[in-house]
């Protein structure tokens, strides 16, 4: 029970910034998961793709798009790559051994982080 | 331009089915630098690509290697409905510069977060498969 509530509190700030951020949320819940409720990285990884099965972003969505902040074309055709990259990573994935796939995951993170922060610079 | 748009999709989804992740923390920056998107626009958008499960076909392969806790996913799958509309709430009335800004800054703190922890833990435990030996 006790494990249950902290669960819907991982969800929850994981949902805050998939709001805040545009983002699904898993890059809040697998740090939570492997941090602090001790999962395995692939275990993390995996429970984490279970909670953006359902739509969960839904109102999310609804806010931006009230704003007018949604380009409606350019996200239905990024639909089919999502999914089918999607697999191919996952199999990749299977292959790198735990302790490695936390760094991977951290630095491709970090990579992401600095192209989005040092990028405005520019502008 | 549709093409380039398709490929930013494989290459976002490659990285969900290897992070385990939702895929938007690599479509907001391709869609902000490649296609020149304002940042609500590209998060906006990138809420909508992650409501259909694109992550489906990854979580299968994950559960073949026993790596899904399902109660847990469900669990957090409710809490994040609810956070994800506090978070959209927020980030709307935000200026695009500043949203982007503390984007990276987020994306960069978790990541140090995570090395720390991979660098201390301790070497993988015996059973794991693994090529540089356990």
């Amino acid at each position: 029970m006790k494990k249950s509530i902290g669960f819907l509190f991982a969800g929850l700030a994981g949902g805050v910034a998939s709001g805040l951020f545009g983002i699904g949320g898993g890059i809040v819940l697998i740090p939570i998961f492997g941090l602090l409720l001790a999962f395995e990285q692939h275990k993390a990884q995996g429970t984490s793709l279970v909670a953006l099965i359902p739509p969960t972003g839904l109102l999310a969505v609804l806010a931006y798009a009230k704003a007018g902040y949604v380009h409606w074309l350019t996200g239905v055709l990024l639909i089919p790559g999502l999914f089918l990259g999607g697999i191919l990573g996952a199999k990749i994935a299977r292959r790198i051994e735990p302790r490695r796939m936390r760094q991977v995951f951290a630095a491709l993170l970090f990579l992401l982080g600095a192209w989005q922060a040092f990028g405005t610079w520019r502008r | 331009m549709h093409i380039v748009v398709l490929l930013i999709g494989l290459c976002a989804g490659i990285l969900v089915g290897l992070l385990g992740i939702g895929g938007g923390v690599v479509l907001v920056p391709a869609l902000v630098h490649l296609l020149h998107m304002d940042q609500h626009m590209a998060q906006g958008t990138s809420l909508f690509v992650l409501l259909p499960p694109i992550g489906l076909g990854a979580l299968l392969e994950y559960r073949k290697k026993g790596a899904v806790d399902f109660q847990a996913g469900i669990y957090c799958a409710v809490g994040m409905l609810l956070g994800g509309y506090l978070g959209g709430r927020i980030a709307v009335p935000m200026s695009s510069r500043l949203l982007t800004q503390l984007f990276g800054g987020f994306l960069m703190l978790s990541a140090l977060l995570l090395w720390g922890k991979a660098s201390k833990q301790s070497p993988p435990q015996p059973g794991v498969s693994t090529r540089d030996g356990a």
